[in-house]
């Protein structure tokens, strides 16, 4: 990696990364201060719950809901958090190479000692950094918030929140992985993002239909999203582990076949 | 210090570059000429190591320009032809950036050369005319003291007078031993500095000679007028071949014969003499004609 190239890359970005992460540590804030009034009147809750069809509810996450946990991971990491992340991935995948290539100005990039190999492990190591960002402020303002807005002994264990959020970093790690990959394949800003963002939405689509229709689970094998279950994380049920080595095995092997491509491949800067 | 053999390459349109082949001595300014499209941008690409040649080499200080491409690109300024900067930035973060990724640290001769060019560096690029926008791109390319400096199109979006500092920077740098390729589709932009020439069209060197032989080749075109109807007649008649353009003004186009067109027009009252320059298409269509001959 080249340090000039990466402060410079940080300085330009730092405010995208700073405002998708104080966005998801405020909604993150604003829902944990929802959760004593929804478990003061759980019964009723659960009543109403009885009433929406089964498949809609795993659809959301929402099967169980008695703690801080499954709370959080059914109004926000099953969904809202997956939509800002993935937008996010595949914007930043796309930015740091393709548009370049696009715009040109790949070619100022290319024009010192700095190699090719040396240039795309900057804007990989850009997006990390921007992913992590993210995830810091997400999970600080999720646990200070679960410290100070929720009094009873139901308040989310720290290893388990940590787990929401360390497995949710690695399944955008993984999806901004491909996401780069693609970037780094593309002359066409557009097409790339067209590409990288369609995946990622059939991706995500997969998941939801395996689980709204339970005669097609099989297809969750075929997406990353049905490694990410933070309900699940939240009560002990997920293989964490698992999850982990996978995304980040998809996350390394895109990184790195993304450096093979462009260091090989015909620029038309 | 730059060497070119039968480079060629094919795009799906058929469009290319074939059986390049030219190099460039030590302390000498070669230019690179040809209109639009014609294939120099793609050859300089193939110096950078943007691209990789389906035939032949392009060598950097003996360098592959291609599988030791960071190396070789460690001894060039690139000017590339078509500035494209990255959003946000201001002259001086782009500065920084590519003068870090150079490994420069010591500012001395960037602030020399903002100097002598006369812009602000701390406006944001996108701020920047054109103009400002090519200075910005002519001191990363100068600033590390590379021995090679690669310029697509350099005096693009430059004034008249700065494009005069831009000369006197490339012809302070040949005295200093460096080495250019400098590509123009204007013959007058490369006249004041090079040494050797290179044409090319359609992808192929049409000629590579040196620029006083080019010079001479160019053929100018002079607006004679003159006052009286008689004279017009009479040169008309003479071994100038002119064409008459308007009651008073004869067109005459010399190559060379200068002496002739002088000695002519000495005995008769002209009021008024102006050149056209040739265009670089003229030259290449004297080329053709010459080899259907």
């Amino acid at each position: 990696m080249n340090l000039s190239l990466y402060s410079q890359m940080m300085k330009t970005n730092v405010k995208t990364f700073f405002g998708f992460g104080i966005g998801s540590a405020i909604y993150v804030t604003l829902m944990t201060s929802l959760f004593p009034m929804i478990e003061d009147n759980m019964e009723e809750i659960e009543g109403m719950m009885d009433m929406f069809p089964d498949a809609l509810l795993r659809a959301l996450g929402l099967e169980t809901f008695n703690n801080y946990g499954q709370f959080i991971s059914a109004e926000y990491y099953g969904l809202f958090y997956l939509l800002i992340l993935g937008v996010f991935s595949v914007m930043m995948a796309i930015q740091l190479l393709a548009r370049f290539v696009d715009r040109g100005s790949m070619a100022y990039l290319l024009s010192t000692r700095v190699s090719r190999a040396q240039v795309v492990i900057t804007q990989i190591l850009v997006l990390i950094s921007g992913l992590i960002i993210i995830h810091i402020l997400t999970f600080g303002a999720g646990f200070l918030a679960g410290e100070f807005l929720i009094e009873t002994e139901s308040t989310i264990a720290f290893s388990e929140f940590f787990e929401i959020n360390f497995v949710g970093f690695l399944l955008f790690f993984a999806v901004g992985g491909y996401s780069l990959l693609i970037s780094s394949m593309f002359n066409d800003e557009r097409n790339a993002f067209s590409l990288a963002g369609g995946l990622t939405f059939l991706f995500y689509g997969m998941n939801m239909m395996g689980k709204i229709v339970t005669d097609i689970e099989w297809i969750r094998h075929f997406t990353p999203f049905s490694l990410y279950e933070p309900g699940k994380i939240a009560s002990g049920d997920a293989d964490v582990w698992l999850s982990c080595i996978i995304l980040a095995a998809i996350g390394l092997i895109s990184y790195i076949l993304a450096v093979f491509i462009f260091r090989k491949r015909n620029l038309p800067l | 210090m730059i060497q070119i053999d039968n480079l060629t390459q094919q795009f799906s349109n058929g469009k290319g570059i074939f059986d390049v082949t030219f190099s460039v001595e030590k302390g000498e300014v070669f230019g690179f000429l040809g209109p639009n499209g014609s294939g120099k941008s793609t050859t300089i690409r193939h110096l950078m190591g943007y691209m990789k040649p389906q035939k032949g080499q392009a060598k950097i200080k003996d360098l592959d320009a291609w599988e030791k491409q960071a190396e070789a690109r460690s001894h060039v300024g690139y000017l590339p032809g078509e500035i494209a900067f990255i959003d946000g930035l201001t002259g001086n973060d782009f500065l920084n950036m590519i003068g870090g990724m150079q490994g420069v640290h010591n500012k001395g001769r960037r602030a020399e050369l903002i100097e002598k060019l006369q812009f602000n560096p701390k406006t944001p690029i996108r701020k920047m005319s054109k103009g400002m926008k090519q200075k910005v791109g002519i001191v990363a390319t100068f600033m590390h003291d590379p021995d090679i400096y690669i310029l697509d199109e350099p005096t693009s979006g430059l004034d008249p007078l700065m494009q005069k500092v831009f000369i006197d920077l490339v012809l302070e740098e040949k005295a200093k031993g460096k080495t250019f390729l400098m590509s123009s589709h204007s013959f007058s932009e490369i006249e004041r500095t090079c040494d050797r020439a290179a044409i090319i069209r359609d992808g192929k060197i049409v000629t590579i000679s040196n620029i006083h032989e080019l010079q001479s080749m160019q053929r100018k075109v002079f607006n004679v007028t003159l006052t009286k109807q008689e004279d017009v007649k009479a040169i008309l008649a003479s071994e100038l071949k002119p064409e008459k353009i308007d009651d008073f003004v004869v067109q005459i186009e010399l190559q060379g014969n200068y002496d002739t067109f002088i000695h002519i027009l000495s005995r008769y009252h002209v009021k008024n003499i102006s050149a056209d320059e040739q265009s670089l298409e003229q030259i290449f269509m004297d080329y053709y004609s010459r080899e259907e001959v």
